[in-house]
């Protein structure tokens, strides 16, 4: 019976005795969604003029509903390391659906998988996997790429953190960063007649290497974020990055100059300066990158530039232990804790905390409200990448990406008692994906 | 005419919620059968859908089988503006209840010919049988809906033009912008609020004890729509005690007693129990007690409406008179007739 199919397809669910983050606020709303368009419904109109009726309604108790998560860097997670290329290249994409799958579950329903610097080969290989991915608008696909982050090779030496210093590099021309990437993952290419958008959505660069600050028109007219990280920017050569199109800062005060109340550096140019806008800017609130006082500063310099990062690593979920890492295990990494070091250094090389847990660390950091919380996870990323009102938000005709969060007070190591949201129910494109009632 | 004084405004609100509750249930609406109920928008009946919804979800009351019908709309704003009586209908009450979509009947302020969005109205309204309870507020200046003062007692559904001062109360949900406010919108008419079986008004707080008072103790006026409730046989008003200020003392403890009297008696003020569980079709099964309750009861203490017998055009245009359903079909048919 195909019609019974399609209705059930189509399940309209409605969302009541919940409270919904719209904007700096928790709102008692009921909220309707669709799994037929995958997203959120105009409720009052499909109502009165098409006679709407929700399907199911889920009670939730007064619990939060949040739009999904977004990480904008994420260098891979449940063992898989979106940087690897497996010894069997044709698994990759295998690996990925199954890592998307299991993401979603933490209640990031889209991201940027995000490459650490490596040699051409493996751009060529990973790219083509890990553009845009939501097209089919499918919950049972789990997370969703919005498009890849390069997170190098254009960095500066001095400042490469864990990346490998002989794959950095210098660009000088456009050709330089085609070479790397590849020209079909950096630019838009055709498909059956339709545009399909680049692979990469955005870079994390070095501006002050080569040419770089010149590019950079070049490649935001392709639609291509720019972010400044690993650099030795210096508060001028930021100032010009943004005036030239970049719009964000990889993993605020990390792999950068620190602030200096005389060559303020990269931090500067949060401060406004003059005829230029302020950028957003990563931070890494797992409580190894930064301190919380820093955390805080970060916030309070620019509140609507502010997006929260994992920066995880494929570690995420594992034991303790000694890892390999890097192109054909050149590296080992050893995880103690949250904390992932370079094996034998102190080097942080990068985390091993799920966003959320970022987002809880971040409220008992600033004391700030839930929804100003999430909003560095939610619409602030989505406004970053010129997704207001599909993603990040739950307004009438977004996406329907939904984590349904509750809230739990627990005594931390030194008995103080902090706030912590928990991940109860996540939907996808206006199916539910984990936990609640009736997986789809 | 029942006047019902509570307290505060929490209580007459309380009050009309069961109320509505319990005609529904006595009811016992089914798909063939359904309850046809008139609703207002504005803030005195705010707590009364608050009421109503808490019960839905408590589980004490079903709106399955009933159908609405509002008074109002406005003319000229989108259904989505957040001011329209659309939008307020469905935040307060429909968007958590189990009304269905198609028995919700709002006029249509953007229809594309306003005259017969109106006509189609008074025919949805015969259609489904005529209402059975119209819940009403009030304004300051005594209107029903929006029978603005000066409004013909036998108005019907049409295009009204709103008073100087409802356009001045109105202007505090439009940005306090005189030009942003509507100046036309659909109500329905005295007439039709007359029709209903029984309607019940809310009036609550010291700046509408004038219009009370002139509307329960003064004559029939046109300035004061409400008061053509006086000719109603079953009309209901419940009030606090601070809309009842101008009224005097006499009437109020009049009122009172009235009710007081009833309840140690044993009765309550309901009405005739046809009304109660509407006219059946024929040949339905009737329940066996029903004959015995068929009864003429005293159920209605308060002075009949003797206007209204006096009052030919009026009278001859009730449907509630009807005894049998045969009765009801006839008086439909002569309706669109003289109409």
């Amino acid at each position: 019976m195909p019609s019974v199919i399609s209705t059930t397809h189509d399940t309209i669910t409605k969302f009541t005795n919940c409270r919904l983050v719209k904007g700096d606020e928790l709102v008692e709303q009921d909220l309707w969604v669709s799994s037929g368009t995958g997203k959120i419904i105009r409720s009052q109109e499909a109502f009165y003029s098409s006679h709407t009726v929700p399907t199911k309604t889920v009670d939730l108790g007064g619990r939060i509903i949040s739009p999904g998560l977004i990480d904008v860097q994420l260098n891979g997670a449940f063992g898989f390391n979106f940087s690897t290329i497996p010894s069997d290249p044709s698994s990759y994409g295998k690996l990925l659906r199954q890592v998307n799958k299991s993401l979603v579950q933490t209640g990031v329903t889209s991201y940027l998988p995000t490459l650490t610097s490596s040699p051409p080969e493996v751009y060529h290989q990973a790219l083509p996997f890990l553009g845009p991915s939501g097209s089919q608008r499918l919950a049972s696909d789990g997370a969703e790429s919005l498009g890849a982050h390069c997170e190098g090779p254009f960095l500066n030496p001095t400042k490469n953190g864990i990346h490998p210093l002989e794959v950095l590099t210098t660009a000088h021309s456009l050709s330089d960063l085609e070479t790397i990437y590849g020209s079909s993952n950096l630019y838009p290419t055709h498909q059956n007649g339709l545009l399909t958008p680049p692979k990469i959505r955005k870079l994390t660069v070095a501006p002050e290497l080569g040419s770089m600050t010149t590019l950079i028109p070049h490649l935001v007219t392709n639609n291509t974020i720019i972010s400044l990280g690993h650099t030795a920017a210096t508060y001028e050569d930021a100032s010009l990055a943004i005036s030239a199109g970049a719009t964000m800062i990889t993993h605020l005060f990390n792999a950068m100059a620190p602030l200096h109340h005389r060559n303020p550096g990269v931090f500067g140019v949060l401060g406004a300066a003059e005829s230029v806008p302020r950028p957003y800017y990563g931070v890494i609130a797992d409580g190894i990158h930064l301190h919380p006082a820093s955390v805080k500063i970060a916030w309070n310099a620019h509140p609507e530039g502010f997006i929260l990062v994992s920066d995880a690593m494929h570690l995420v979920g594992l034991p303790d232990g000694v890892y390999e890492w890097g192109e054909g295990g050149r590296e080992m990494l050893r995880k103690v804790g949250d904390r992932l070091v370079l094996e034998g250094t102190e080097k942080i090389a990068g985390s091993s905390l799920p966003l959320l847990s970022c987002v809880s660390n971040f409220l008992s950091y600033t004391g700030c409200t839930i929804p100003q919380a999430l909003k560095a996870v939610t619409a602030t990323p989505a406004a970053m990448l010129g997704l207001q009102g599909v993603k990040g938000c739950l307004e009438s005709d977004a996406d329907a990406d939904l984590v349904v969060l509750s809230e739990e007070i627990h005594e931390d190591g030194e008995g103080h008692r902090r706030k912590r949201l928990v991940v109860d129910q996540v939907w996808k494109f206006g199916g539910c994906v984990g936990g609640g009632d009736g997986d789809e | 005419m029942r006047l019902i004084i509570r307290e505060d405004p929490a209580s007459a609100s309380s009050y009309i919620a069961n109320y509505i509750i319990n005609r529904i249930k006595s009811f016992k609406p089914t798909s063939e059968h359904k309850f046809v109920l008139g609703l207002p928008t504005g803030s005195s009946p705010v707590d009364i859908y608050k009421i109503l919804v808490e019960q839905y979800k408590a589980g004490e009351i079903s709106f399955e089988n009933v159908i609405t019908f509002n008074m109002d709309e406005y003319i000229g704003i989108p259904r989505e503006h957040p001011e329209s009586y659309h939008t307020f209908m469905y935040k307060h009450f429909f968007s958590h209840v189990n009304v269905h979509p198609s028995n919700i009947h709002i006029l249509n302020g953007n229809a594309p010919d306003l005259e017969a969005e109106c006509v189609q109205y008074e025919a949805a309204i015969k259609a489904a049988g005529g209402i059975d309870l119209f819940l009403g507020g009030i304004g300051p200046d005594g209107h029903i809906a929006f029978n603005e003062p000066g409004s013909s007692m036998a108005s019907r559904t049409r295009v009204k033009t709103l008073a100087y001062d409802t356009i001045i109360a109105n202007s505090r949900f439009f940005d306090n912008d005189l030009a942003k406010v509507p100046k036309m919108a659909l109500t329905v008419g005295v007439q039709t609020v007359l029709e209903a079986r029984e309607v019940v008004i809310i009036i609550t707080g010291a700046h509408k004890s004038p219009a009370l008072k002139k509307c329960i103790e003064e004559g029939v006026n046109h300035m004061w729509t409400l008061s053509s409730l006086q000719l109603h046989p079953h009309p209901m008003i419940v009030v606090d005690e601070d809309a009842t200020l101008e009224l005097q003392v006499k009437t109020v403890k009049y009122f009172k007693s009235i009710e007081a009297v009833a309840a140690s008696q044993g009765f309550e003020q309901i009405l005739p129990s046809r009304f109660r569980t509407g006219p059946r079709r024929e040949g339905k099964p009737i329940e066996p007690l029903l004959p015995e309750t068929e009864k003429e009861e005293p159920s209605i203490l308060s002075p009949q409406p003797v206007t209204s017998t006096l009052l030919a055009a009026p009278a001859t245009e009730y449907p509630l008179r009807s005894v049998t359903p045969d009765l009801v079909f006839d008086r439909m048919g002569s309706r669109i007739a003289a109409f």
